[in-house]
């Protein structure tokens, strides 16, 4: 009995120090964890405050989320991040503002360019409410939660936005520096087109080696992926613009200059590029599957 | 009905000091004057302005009053200094209010992030 005991004493001991580790080391895990942005975006009205737009973006925890206002003489774009520590997090956003300043004497309208960030802590599920339009608090504010779940291996970032005011021009984005890109290749000449050679090729990694069978032609291309320039405008690089955009390099095996870079989005669009043997090469990025 | 005669024979006085009147007008005033304190009083009255005003020109002894005279000089410089102080309003003014868009403080205009 009191063998028994001390057994099932330790057993609960390591259970609950098993527990213990995993709620540490699951947050870390950036694939398990699933974030999502919850936000309402709300009008103040006479009687009662008025839902324009609703909606959620969800991924990784590395998921940012750009979000666009526009009115006749504002225009706000905010890509939020967030940072987290044990049960709260750290919510960014880096925000670009245009505001219609008047008309410049040609009659042409006058904007003013503004850019900043605002850093927030906040406990998960609490809800944050941004006034992009200014302290003054007029205007439709953001009503923003941060909500987290584990979610196996899904990687591919999700957005659901319904507009209840269509009149209002409103965007919501996820932003995801893809981990890999789902690349699928094909050799085209005339009207035949090789089989489909599916790959998927990490930014950065070494290239890889891929033939095509085109007729009875076998084509060896050395391919890698990279990711693109740095942005050249302030507005691109405070929004993300080209996060998920990834460039194919392409290389014959025995050269070292690449016969072309092909770059895009994960988003099922064929981009083109012409082989110095006359066949043309396809290839359509997409999100990996979940694995 | 004897206002407006009054107010014209104080036209005639001022009219008769400038020297503008002929001799039948003159005669008519003096007429006039010998007769009426109050017209005789307000030229009293007229004559003494005129001589401070010779005064303070600096010819007390002027037979008419002296006109003002505006040096070039004077006049060029007293529009260089209103140009100046001008330009120098229109600056500041346009350092505290100009340029378009709102007078707003900057950080007023800007997004902010509120926890509930």
């Amino acid at each position: 009995m009191g063998r028994s005991s001390s057994i099932n004493a330790f057993l609960i001991a390591l259970a609950t120090g098993g527990g213990a580790l995993l709620n540490f080391t699951i947050p870390m895990q950036g694939p398990g964890t699933r974030l999502t942005y919850r936000i309402r975006v709300i009008e103040p009205a006479s009687v009662a405050p008025r839902i324009l737009a609703s909606g959620a973006v969800s991924g990784p925890l590395d998921t940012d989320m750009r979000l666009t206002l526009r009115s006749d003489s504002v225009e706000v774009e905010a890509l939020f991040q967030i940072t987290p520590i044990g049960d709260t997090v750290n919510l960014g956003a880096e925000f670009f503002t245009k505001r219609r300043v008047g008309r410049s004497r040609r009659g042409l309208p006058v904007w003013e360019d503004d850019t900043y960030r605002r850093v927030v802590r906040l406990a998960w599920n609490d809800t944050a409410r941004v006034y992009p339009f200014g302290s003054s608090r007029r205007g439709a504010w953001v009503e923003l939660i941060l909500e987290r779940a584990f979610a196996g291996g899904e990687a591919r970032p999700a957005e659901e936005f319904d507009i209840v005011d269509t009149t209002r021009d409103f965007r919501l984005e996820a932003v995801v520096r893809p981990r890999r890109a789902h690349v699928v290749l094909n050799l085209v000449r005339g009207d035949t087109v090789s089989a489909p050679r599916p790959i998927d090729l990490i930014p950065e990694e070494p290239p890889r080696i891929v033939q095509l069978v085109l007729g009875r032609r076998v084509t060896t291309l050395e391919l890698s992926l990279t990711r693109p320039d740095p942005p050249r405008s302030d507005r691109e690089r405070a929004l993300a613009i080209d996060a998920d955009v990834v460039c194919l390099r392409v290389v014959p095996p025995d050269l070292s200059e690449p016969l072309g870079v092909m770059c895009g989005k994960l988003n099922n669009v064929a981009r083109q590029l012409p082989l110095p043997n006359g066949d043309t090469l396809a290839a359509t990025f997409a999100w990996p599957g979940p694995r | 009905m004897t206002e407006p005669i009054h107010d014209q024979w104080l036209v005639q006085i001022d009219a008769e000091l400038d020297g503008e009147l002929s001799l039948v007008e003159r005669a008519a005033l003096a007429k006039h004057l010998a007769t009426c304190v109050h017209c005789a009083g307000a030229r009293a009255s007229q004559l003494e302005v005129r001589v401070a005003l010779a005064r303070s020109a600096g010819n007390p002894h002027a037979f008419v009053v002296p006109r003002p005279v505006i040096r070039p000089g004077t006049l060029v410089l007293w529009v260089a200094i209103a140009l100046g102080i001008g330009l120098l309003a229109g600056w500041g003014a346009h350092q505290r209010w100009g340029g378009p868009g709102s007078g707003a403080p900057l950080e007023e205009t800007r997004g902010t992030i509120v926890v509930h």
